[in-house]
This record gives structure tokens, C-alpha cells and sequence, in this order.
């Protein structure tokens, strides 16, 4: 059981990198947090349960908002919708990106041009303050709108990645070897090319994560979003228009402020140690130690014979 | 075509397509945008005005080419109508106050995250396995995944509010009468700190990865071997062998970087209540003031595509290949 494949690779994954310990577990945290925030809360994030403005106590974990609502039960209930969010938007982009990228990166030629210039002028827009306005002439969105025009806007960079590593493969030995035997191009793709590029497309999705997440609070925080669903990013627009910094109710602000950065921050470090699989001269720590170990146990080797 | 006029059509395109956006969606807004836009002038505005947006948006008789036409006209005259939150104030002249702040706090903070990510990048990966290359990217990585809303909020409260080393708001001393004299010029310094470290604590991390992973793809050539053969000195080889061809492909990232700079400054501003486009855009929002929301829009894509051409441009003087 511990000799699996699987297992092994996990291990490997782990072994020295502080980083992706750290990232996994707060990432873990926060995700089974959120999934179990009506067992963790004994309030229900909508109900006032005590006065405005009260500050962390015993009964009150991470004190009240000004409507008197439980910081602690809506920082874990939003977290739940800011979550799917951030997951969705990145599964609209994942699949787009890989379908484009890899299509142009494999056909070339007509479609690669038309492919990639389309993403080129994509990429060259900024990507936030385009959600902005669409957001704003849409009216008051909803998460699962925002999730939508996210995940429709953002594909371009992972496009190209993915474009870019399919033309290094391409004319590879075993890709040249199934289509001398006449395999289905799709089959080529999805079953020949696409395993090869996993690690590039999982950083991808996650660095898309990241990006979805401060796209969704920034969006909210600016009262774009719909005010009436608590998330992280609702949280701090509500906590913005209360003031909450200069009225001295810190926690108010500080909380869903500290989640986002907390989940963000532990998505990117697992991102790095992913980037990590699929380049590994990025590695560092631990693995530039037993490098340097390995070199001078040669180098004493060859001194002697 | 040379690179440069490729390059050229190319942007001329993104900014069409811009335009054509911005033409777009009042046509996908339910109901009458026209009315739409003269409800939430909520009376400030007479009657007359109606007839002049509906041409400024191309609503005029007639199919859509030619409503697209005179959309396109009214753009490349710079006639971006009056604003509705300051009636009769023209958005252009509004935007021109704006700019000036903004395009500081951009310039600024993008000149001060480019050098110092591109120093520690390159430090890093030259010193591999280093305090600075254990540390840096982690940590970075961790500070770079916060939104911009929350680090401008997180500095906001600890700098500004709690130890009041800088001021909380605007772009400068109300009190102090605009000019170039010294008072006012530090005074303007002054406010501009801290909104200028939120754009780096945000920006800069993407510096740093991209010189470093740059850079290690670098230093592993043969010609870096041959240069250490030579008996070049360590900081001639960092500098001018490896990072100068380690830069190529972070120019290339730059884009993203500036759109997320511009964006970063729509968040910053408002926090900060920075006087500029941000916090114009911002208020836009909250008036539903949506001609001057397109034009700010506008701006920050020229913005952008102005920077990537700059960017295109450094390119070619870093490869001489480009070159014909």
C-alpha cells in the first residue's frame, strides 16, 4: 500500500517543502471550515444574536457586525459561496484554456493564428476593470454571474501556457508514433498530450483560483455584487460602508479582510510547489541541501582516487 | 510588416475592440439606457440633455452601422458628453483633473516594484538555496495572493488610522493652496506613500517570480559556464550575461502587470479616497454615472495598451534579433 504509485508521488510531493505542507493545510483547513460552517457555528450568519459593534469575546468569537450578526458564523458561511465561486470561475477557465490552447498548439497553422490572436487581444485588456463594467451594466450581480463572467474573461494566460508546452510536445516521438497509427486526433489530445501537461494546467487552475477570489471580493467590495448574500467579499463592503475601521470595530473589517488573504496566500504557496512538478529547477530549501551534500560527497570521492 | 507596425495594428485593434464594447453594452442593459441614464441624474439634468446622449451613445435613427459610425466619431472627436454625477461638467474635462494622480501612483509604484523585484529576483536565483531564495518567493507568494482591497485596507488601518504616520486622505493638503511650491509638492509626497506601497506590496511579487524563474532557465546555458571559464566576476556574469537575457521574457509578462496596476488603483483610491481615476470610477459607480464609467474604462485600456507598447519597444532593444 505505501509502495503505490500514488502514495509515493504524494510523499516525494511533500517531503522538504515547508511550503506545500503550509498551503495544503490551510487550504484543507479553510475548505472543511466552510463545508462544516453550520455544525462550527452556533449562530445563523443572517440572525442578530447580541448589540452592534461588539468586540471578540467568549460568546461571540470574532464579535458582531453593526447589524449585531455573528462575524464568526458569517466569515464561515460566506467563506462557503466565495469558495464555490473561486472553484467555478477556475473550472469555466481550466476547460476553455486547455480546449483553445491545446487546439491551437496542436493544429497550428489557421487555427492557431485565429485562436491566438483572439487571445492575444484578450490578454492585452485588463481583466478587472472589464469585470467592473460588465458587472456594472449588468446591475447588482449575483455569485453565480460573477462565477460566470470570471470564468468566461480570464482563460487567455493559461491559454497561451498551455499553447506554448502542447507545441513542445507535439512533435515528440510518442505523439508522431500514435498518429502513424492512425489514432482519432481527439484521442490525441485528450488521452496523448493532455496527461503530459497536468502539472501546468492544475498551477493554472490554481493561480486562477487565487485571481477569481480577489476578482469576486474586489468586485463586491466596490457594491457591485449582491449585498443580500453574505460572502467574504460582501462582508467587507458591508464593513466599508459601516465604517467599521474608524468607528474602531476592527474585527469587523479585519476578519473576512484576513480569510481571503489567508486562503489566497495558502493556494499560492501550493502553486509554487506545483510549478515546482512541472519545472523542477524552481525547487529550493531542502533540495539545494541534498544537491550540495551529493556534490561535495563526489567531490571528495574524486579527490581521493 | 516590421515589428513595430505589426505591433501597432495589432493595439489599433484591441482598441477598436474596446470601443466596440463600450458601444455594445447600453444595447445589452435592459430597458432604455437614455432613460436609465437620465433617472439616476435624478433631475439634475434638463430636458434638451436627453437628445445630446442618445447621439453621444449613437442612439440616433437609423440601423446599427451607422449608430456604430457616429459612436466611433463621437470617440476620435473626444466628445464623451457631460457627466451625470457633476452635470454639466464634460467627462473629458473631469477625466483630465483625474489623470494626472493616478498616472503618479501608477508610474511610481510600477518603477519601484520593476527594481526592487527584478533586484531580489535575480539575487535569488544567482544565490540559490540562500536565505533570499528560500524566503523571498514564500513569502512573496503569500503576499501577493491578498487582494488589493484588503492590503490597501490592512495598511490603511495600521499606517494611517492606528500609528498615524500618514495621512488617511486625498491626494493632498486641502488647506494648502495647488502649486509648485515646496509645501505643497511634500505635501502631495506626503499622501502618496501609502497608496503607493499597496500598489507595490501587490505588484511586486510577480516581479520577482518571473525574474527568477527567468533566471534559472538562464543560468543554466553553456555561455554562462563559458563566461564563468573566463574568469568574469560574479556580478558582471549576474548582470550582464544572465539577467539581461532573463529579462526577455518578464517584458512579455508586463501586460498583466499593468492592467493589475490600474486595477489595483481602483480599490487603493478608494480606500485612500486617492483624488483619481480610481476613486472617479468608483463614484461612477455609486451614481450610475455610466458615461463617465466608459470613459474611465477607456482610459485605463489606452493606459494599458500605451505601457505595452512601451514594453514592445524595450523588447526589441533587449533583442537584437527583432531587429531588420
Amino acid at each position: 500500500m505505501l509502495n503505490h504509485p500514488v502514495i509515493k508521488f504524494i510523499r516525494r510531493f511533500y517531503r522538504g517543502n515547508t511550503a506545500a505542507v503550509l498551503g495544503s493545510l490551510i487550504v484543507a483547513t479553510v475548505i472543511i471550515m466552510s463545508m462544516c460552517a453550520s455544525l462550527i457555528a452556533e449562530n445563523e450568519p443572517n440572525k442578530r444574536v447580541a448589540r452592534g459593534h461588539q468586540p471578540p469575546s467568549t460568546e461571540l468569537l470574532l464579535g458582531s457586525t453593526r447589524s449585531g450578526k455573528d462575524v464568526f458564523s458569517q466569515v464561515l458561511h460566506g467563506g462557503r459561496i466565495s469558495l464555490l465561486v473561486a472553484f467555478g470561475a477556475a473550472t469555466i477557465t481550466t476547460i476553455i484554456a486547455v480546449v483553445v490552447g491545446i487546439s491551437a498548439g496542436y493544429f497550428g497553422g489557421r487555427v492557431d493564428e485565429f485562436l491566438m490572436s483572439f487571445t492575444n487581444i484578450i490578454l492585452v485588456f485588463p481583466q478587472l476593470p472589464l469585470l467592473i463594467i460588465l458587472a456594472a451594466f449588468l446591475g447588482q450581480v449575483g455569485p453565480l454571474v460573477i462565477t460566470l463572467i470570471i470564468g468566461l474573461s480570464s482563460w487567455a494566460w493559461g491559454a497561451r501556457v498551455i499553447r506554448s508546452q502542447t507545441m513542445a510536445i507535439r512533435n515528440k516521438e510518442f505523439i508522431l508514433a500514435a498518429e502513424v497509427m492512425g489514432e482519432s486526433k481527439w484521442r490525441i489530445i485528450f488521452v496523448e498530450i493532455l496527461p503530459n501537461l497536468i502539472s501546468i494546467v492544475v498551477g493554472g487552475a490554481m493561480g486562477t483560483c487565487i485571481y477569481a477570489l480577489m476578482a469576486e471580493a474586489g468586485l463586491e467590495f466596490l457594491g457591485l455584487g449582491d449585498p443580500t448574500i453574505i460572502t467574504w467579499g460582501t462582508m467587507l463592503f458591508w464593513a466599508q460602508s459601516n465604517a467599521a475601521f474608524v468607528v474602531g470595530a476592527w474585527w469587523d473589517m479585519v476578519v473576512p479582510g484576513a480569510a481571503i488573504a489567508i486562503f489566497g496566500g495558502g493556494l499560492a504557496l501550493l502553486n509554487m510547489s506545483i510549478d515546482q512538478i512541472s519545472n523542477p529547477k524552481l525547487k529550493t530549501g531542502a533540495y539545494i541541501k541534498t544537491w550540495r551534500r551529493m556534490k561535495a560527497k563526489v567531490d571528495m570521492q574524486r579527490a581521493q582516487s | 510588416m516590421s515589428f513595430v507596425a505589426r505591433r501597432f495594428v495589432f493595439y489599433f485593434v484591441a482598441i477598436m475592440v474596446a470601443i466596440t464594447f463600450n458601444f455594445i453594452m447600453p444595447r445589452l442593459m435592459p430597458g432604455d439606457p437614455v432613460a436609465a441614464i437620465f433617472a439616476s441624474a435624478q433631475g439634475r439634468m434638463p430636458l434638451e440633455t436627453l437628445q445630446a446622449y442618445k447621439e453621444m451613445l449613437g442612439f440616433v435613427d437609423g440601423p446599427l452601422w451607422v449608430q456604430y459610425f457616429r459612436y466611433l466619431k463621437s470617440i476620435f472627436t473626444w466628445d464623451l458628453g457631460p457627466t451625470i454625477m457633476l452635470y454639466p461638467l464634460p467627462v473629458t474635462e473631469l477625466l483630465a483633473v483625474k489623470v494626472p494622480w493616478t498616472f503618479g501612483l501608477a508610474g511610481m509604484s510600477t518603477l519601484i516594484s520593476v527594481t526592487i523585484g527584478l533586484l531580489i529576483g535575480t539575487y535569488a536565483s544567482y544565490h540559490r538555496g540562500g536565505l533570499t531564495d528560500r524566503f523571498m518567493p514564500g513569502f512573496w507568494a503569500f503576499v501577493s495572493a491578498m487582494p488589493q482591497p484588503v492590503t490597501a485596507l490592512f495598511v490603511f488601518f495600521l499606517l494611517a488610522l492606528s500609528w498615524k504616520w500618514f495621512p488617511l486622505s486625498y491626494g493632498a493638503n486641502p488647506d494648502l493652496e495647488p502649486g509648485w511650491t515646496l509645501g505643497y509638492i511634500s505635501s502631495v509626497l506626503h499622501h502618496s506613500v501609502l497608496p503607493i506601497l499597496c500598489m507595490v506590496l501587490g505588484g511586486i511579487g510577480a516581479w520577482i517570480f518571473n525574474m527568477r524563474n527567468a533566471m534559472i532557465n538562464v543560468l543554466g546555458e553553456d555561455y554562462i559556464t563559458m563566461a564563468k571559464a573566463k574568469g568574469l566576476s560574479n556580478r558582471r556574469i549576474m548582470t550582464h550575461y544572465a539577467a539581461r537575457n532573463a529579462l526577455l521574457p518578464v517584458v512579455t509578462a508586463v501586460s498583466m502587470q499593468v492592467g493589475f496596476v490600474m486595477a489595483g488603483a481602483i480599490f487603493i483610491e478608494t480606500v485612500f479616497n486617492y483624488p483619481g481615476v480610481g476613486l472617479l470610477l468608483f463614484k461612477a459607480l455609486g451614481a450610475r454615472d455610466y458615461p463617465t464609467m466608459q470613459a474611465c474604462f477607456l482610459l485605463i485600456v489606452v493606459f494599458v495598451l500605451v505601457a505595452n507598447f512601451i514594453a514592445d519597444l524595450l523588447y526589441l532593444w533587449l533583442d537584437p534579433r527583432l531587429r531588420n
